[in-house]
């Protein structure tokens, strides 16, 4: 059905009507080039939010909050010393501890299995279990039993640790090993990078007294230390001679080791002149006290027990 | 020198005479025959046998072809061009009239233009402008620089280092089969490498004096690592390939396969699968609740390294290492002269039972282990671990359409050659294109029914 011509339109067209239903702003144009920006918008998005192939951000390493500064660990051995003696070593750690807001740890020779391993090992998992008992803490001091701090005024964190302090007390390119190792720290090495830092006596290096900055690097250190292969490895001096060992094969090791000078945390009361213990040092070491019996280390150390209960009451 | 049939009549009269100065149907290589109507008629085979000796073959009648055999056939079937004989009137005839084929083609094209609406033209453009972009994208090189590119398609952050030239160097020499096994295996990585946009890193495991020398012969393998995370600053994971390896899918990218969901795909926990019974986890007492922890800290930011385990615990020839701290700690302590010392006659595998002796005692390697189900990266062959069969955890699997098949231990008493040539053939046969398939099994198959014979496109 169809007429010939096309209907006409209305002479009176209603007033006021919109040409189209719809909104007026959207013109065909417009809608073309909004939908040309929303499609170039989801481009984007999908290039953003693709999943990142392998390129996980490297992992945030939770800063410690220092909470406390500082950990005291020390282990004890009581078929080797008196218990008057070890009392003392105790006390001493607890009062310095106080003074700073440090915590201690005093592990007992034979709370960490060592697998056959001479008790000199405990040390390693000792300082290990500090860091994991103290996530927070920044450093951890380790002091073995025949020591004494004597200085109740230096903290840690400032007297060694800080790390412009670093930069001036370690030895740079230095044998590790004396007289003559052709292994030497690096000279490159800067402070903030040191998380471990040990001194050194004239046999080699001298771990009854050692400081790690808590992180990955120093659960890694302590957990290659502990190796069972080196425990099980008959090294002369446990585990003083398996920390040569690795720090002379392993750079990742020496790359994060500092060595600095005796009389900072490990003054000997006896022998070379440079490592004599003088009034003021932080600490003082009796090295091999114990070979003749417990009642030795006690007299030897009689007047030094008093020298820091005094230096402790004063301050 | 006699025909095997008789010569045909020509549709047109008269006979075809092979041979012979008219068009026969064949176009021979005919060295100083001048085709022109002055030289004597002349059977083509006795002619050729006159020329003697002139590296051509003589005239034969053997089937040469489908189409030459049939080519008479053809012609004389044709709809003839023109009823009349008389060719050259018919030209004449046509001159001066207006005729589609005197105008240029441009002009033609031009003219088509011009004529089409505006709407059609748009369209047209909008698929000219699709087949073209489809073509830069997909026939050019724009989409290696795009898989490849860090921000984009990120195959620079792969590198795959291939051990080759086993055993190569100053022990003994290679044979054919040996330079066979590792062509093929090269140029698998090699194409591999190419549609991906990855780097390739072939290094050279001939046994060195400088390792012999150490003790440490196949710790090369740490010293690759290393040195491959040097040269190649933009990497994130490395992948280790021993040379017994083909890559079975190579349509598989990395990042689809593995690393866009590593989570989802590698487990931390070794209990699920744990051929070593290793104790896991650790239970020592001074250590902290992550290192204690079965999958670490369960995140996928902290997997370093990702290895398969085969019926006999850690398999090393197919393992993936990220650029870390953590990896250069690894790669640094994971030989050690004391450990070597108390070991090497334990350690068959060497650098492989050294990392697992490493898992086994050391909390700080398991927090960043993770494995992968050994048939994602490192099938083998029925031939390898075959004490207790066929194994769904272990053997490849046609089916499944496994990743990577490697023919761990084919040189101790298998045919690595034998292994590596039918996995190639079987790869190239899994993934032929929809043009091969139509080919191999649609017209090929029609082919054989309706003639018996097999017949190779």
């Amino acid at each position: 059905m169809h007429f010939a011509l096309p209907p006409r339109k209305t002479s009176h067209p209603p007033p006021y009507v919109p040409r189209s239903t719809r909104l007026p702003g959207l013109r065909k144009t417009r809608l073309k080039l909004i939908a040309l920006a929303g499609l170039a918008f989801l481009a984007l998005v999908y290039l953003i939010t693709r999943p990142s192939s392998g390129g996980h951000a490297a992992r945030a390493q939770r800063a410690p909050r220092g909470n406390p500064p500082v950990v005291l660990v020390t282990v004890l051995d009581h078929s080797k010393y008196t218990k008057a003696y070890l009392d003392a070593v105790k006390e001493n750690r607890r009062q310095y501890a106080e003074k700073h807001g440090y915590q201690t740890l005093i592990a007992q020779v034979g709370d960490y299995d060592l697998k056959g391993a001479p008790f000199s090992w405990t040390a390693v998992p000792a300082v290990r279990h500090a860091l994991s008992k103290y996530p927070d803490c920044h450093y951890v001091w380790y002091l073995d039993a025949n020591s004494f701090i004597m200085n109740p005024k230096l903290k840690v964190e400032e007297h060694i640790m800080q790390s412009s302090r670093l930069d001036e007390l370690m030895k740079k390119d230095f044998p590790v090993v004396p007289p003559d190792s052709i292994i030497k720290t690096f000279s490159h090495l800067k402070g903030q990078d040191v998380d471990f830092v040990v001194t050194q006596d004239k046999e080699g290096l001298s771990p009854g007294s050692l400081i790690v900055r808590n992180g990955d690097w120093a659960k890694f250190f302590l957990e290659t230390w502990f190796d069972p292969l080196y425990r099980s490895y008959n090294f002369q001096k446990a585990e003083k001679h398996a920390l040569e060992h690795i720090v002379q094969w392993h750079p990742t090791i020496l790359a994060r080791m500092a060595i600095v000078d005796q009389r900072l945390m490990n003054a000997y009361n006896k022998g070379a002149k440079e490592a004599l213990y003088q009034n003021g040092d932080l600490a003082v070491r009796f090295p091999d006290c114990e070979t003749s019996g417990g009642k030795a280390c006690e007299t030897e150390t009689e007047s030094f027990v008093q020298a820091w209960r005094r230096l402790f009451e004063i301050s | 020198m006699s025909l095997s049939r008789s010569p045909s009549p020509i549709p047109g009269g008269g006979w075809a005479s092979p041979g012979l100065n008219i068009a026969s149907g064949r176009s021979s290589p005919t060295r100083g025959f001048t085709g022109s109507s002055g030289t004597p008629v002349m059977w083509e085979s006795s002619r050729l046998k006159k020329a003697g000796g002139t590296g051509y073959p003589s005239f034969s009648t053997k089937n040469q072809g489908f189409f030459v055999r049939h080519m008479r056939r053809f012609s004389s079937s044709l709809p003839r061009f023109s009823g009349s004989p008389y060719y050259a009137d018919k030209e004449k005839l046509g001159r001066g009239r207006w005729s589609v084929h005197n105008v240029p083609l441009l002009a033609r094209i031009w003219g088509i233009m011009s004529r089409m609406n505006k709407k059609t033209k748009i369209r047209l453009l909008i698929l000219f402008l699709m087949l073209l972009s489809i073509f830069i994208f997909y026939n050019s090189p724009l989409v290696y620089h795009w898989r490849r590119s860090t921000w984009l398609g990120g195959g620079q952050k792969f590198v795959i280092i291939l051990g080759a030239n086993v055993g190569g160097g100053v022990m003994d020499w290679k044979g054919a089969r040996e330079w066979a096994i590792e062509r093929d295996s090269v140029r698998n990585k090699k194409k591999y490498v190419a549609r991906w946009g990855y780097d390739l890193e072939i290094v050279d495991m001939s046994t060195k004096k400088r390792y012999a020398h150490e003790w440490r012969e196949s710790w090369e393998k740490v010293d690759f690592v290393r040195t491959t995370l040097r040269k190649y600053p933009k990497a994130e994971w490395v992948w280790w390939l021993d040379l017994n390896t083909f890559i079975m899918e190579p349509s598989y990218s990395l990042q689809s396969h593995i690393f866009d969901h590593i989570e989802k795909h590698v487990y931390r926990d070794i209990n699920e699968y744990n051929p070593l019974n290793i104790t896991h986890p650790l239970a020592e007492p001074y250590l902290d609740a992550e290192s204690q922890s079965p999958i670490g800290d369960g995140k996928a930011s902290s997997v370093n390294l990702i290895l398969s385990q085969d019926c006999s615990g850690f398999n090393l020839g197919s393992f993936f290492v990220r650029r870390s701290v953590w990896t250069d700690r690894l790669l640094d302590v994971w030989w050690d002269p004391v450990a070597y010392e108390q070991k090497h006659m334990e350690w068959a595998h060497k650098e492989q039972d050294a990392l697992e002796q490493l898992y086994i005692s050391q909390a700080w390697i398991r927090k960043h282990t993770a494995f992968l189900p050994q048939r994602m990266i490192n099938s083998f062959p029925a031939g390898a671990c075959s004490e207790n069969g066929n194994d769904t955890r272990i053997h490849y699997n046609e089916q499944d359409r496994d990743f990577l098949v490697n023919m761990a231990g084919c040189e101790w008493g298998r045919d690595c050659w034998g292994e590596m040539y039918n996995f190639r053939e079987l790869s190239y046969y899994l993934n032929r294109t929809w043009w091969e398939r139509f080919k191999e099994d649609f017209l090929a198959l029609i082919w054989f029914k309706l003639t018996g014979q097999r017949v190779k496109f």
